[in-house]
């Protein structure tokens, strides 16, 4: 007797990392990864914060031939750090915003446009959570709108 | 299409293989001051410690900063795909890693550019046909290669680089 398993794009998961390294925003859209809870989420946050540091700076590419002396001393050239992560059962989307906030976004590993998805959630990020003029920087996100718009965006009805 | 480098990690977590096809640490060529030209070189503030000694160092560091960031993105992977699941690669904006375990525990890290696909055959191979046909059934290579002995032999390093070129 055969069970087909259909793979469908899905988003797992999103988190929020602030420029510290702190979780402030953890939400969970649909079932497929394993069930942590909130202390093991704050680990994950603060290890991945440390990861991507590393990652910049174990970056191999050599660097790009200057074509003229530079002016006081060798700049170094700016790296970015991971920006995607496969594993055999999800692909996590790492998307670092200029003020330092990195978004996660755990989805399928056939979700495609991920990067379309992670910019859609930063934008909801803004519009709901920078523009709320109740909200405390760095800190945890306890704002409702900001919640039902990303439900509604990602949770597949 | 370039391969940056490689490293295999055995089960004791120690480094025991390491080729490097770009040199990331490479001094600058010309550092032109007011007064005159610098070539090639260590700082004109007194060092200590000479300029080969501290690219080893660099080089050195690298491999223990890599695997730290395997082993903790191996936990990760675990915790939240369950204990089957296996992290294969990542991807920054310069580079991608790839990684294969075997059985034994031996690891295979390979840095590519970012215009490579999938390298887990790739990894594959080089762990079947290069590492077990060289290393592993070497008679003069001992079973543990505490800081790398027997590893680096003519056959491996020769195999592979021939296999590195028909790739790329």
């Amino acid at each position: 007797m055969h069970y087909f398993t259909i793979t469908r794009s899905v988003v797992f998961a999103l988190l929020i990392i602030n420029k510290a390294g702190g979780l402030i925003f953890n939400r969970t859209f649909a079932p497929g990864l394993q069930k942590l809870d909130s202390n093991d989420y704050l680990i994950l946050a603060g290890t991945f914060h440390g990861i991507h540091a590393i990652s910049r700076s174990i970056n191999p590419a050599p660097p790009e031939p200057q074509t003229q002396p530079p002016a006081t001393h060798p700049r170094r050239p700016i790296t970015t750090g991971i920006e995607s992560l496969e594993s055999s059962h999800f692909r996590l989307t790492c998307y670092q915003t200029a003020t330092g906030v990195k978004f996660l976004l755990f989805t399928s590993p056939e979700q495609p446009n991920t990067e379309v998805v992670v910019r859609r959630c930063y934008e909801i990020f803004g519009d709901f959570v920078m523009k709320n003029p109740f909200y405390n920087l760095e800190m945890p996100v306890r704002v409702e709108k900001f919640e039902r718009a990303l439900a509604g965006y990602l949770v597949r009805p | 299409m370039s391969v940056y480098s490689l490293y295999i990690f055995d089960r004791h977590t120690e480094c025991i293989y390491t080729k490097r096809w770009t040199d990331r640490h490479a001094l600058p060529a010309i550092r032109s001051t007011a007064g005159g030209a610098l070539s090639n070189g260590s700082s004109s503030t007194a060092n200590d410690i000479p300029a080969a000694t501290r690219r080893a160092m660099k080089h050195s560091d690298d491999a223990k900063l890599i695997f730290g960031t395997i082993f903790s993105l191996r936990r990760m992977v675990r915790q939240l795909g369950g204990t089957d699941d296996q992290f294969l690669s990542y991807r920054t904006g310069e580079y991608k890693l790839h990684y294969f375990e075997t059985p034994t525990q031996l690891k295979l890290i390979m840095l590519t550019d970012l215009h490579v696909g999938n390298m887990r055959t790739v990894l594959y191979q080089i762990w079947a046909t290069l590492y077990v046909e060289y290393v592993v059934k070497s008679p003069l290579a001992p079973t543990e290669h505490a800081s790398g002995v027997g590893v680096a032999n003519e056959l491996f390093e020769g195999g592979l680089e021939r296999f590195i070129v028909s790739t790329m």
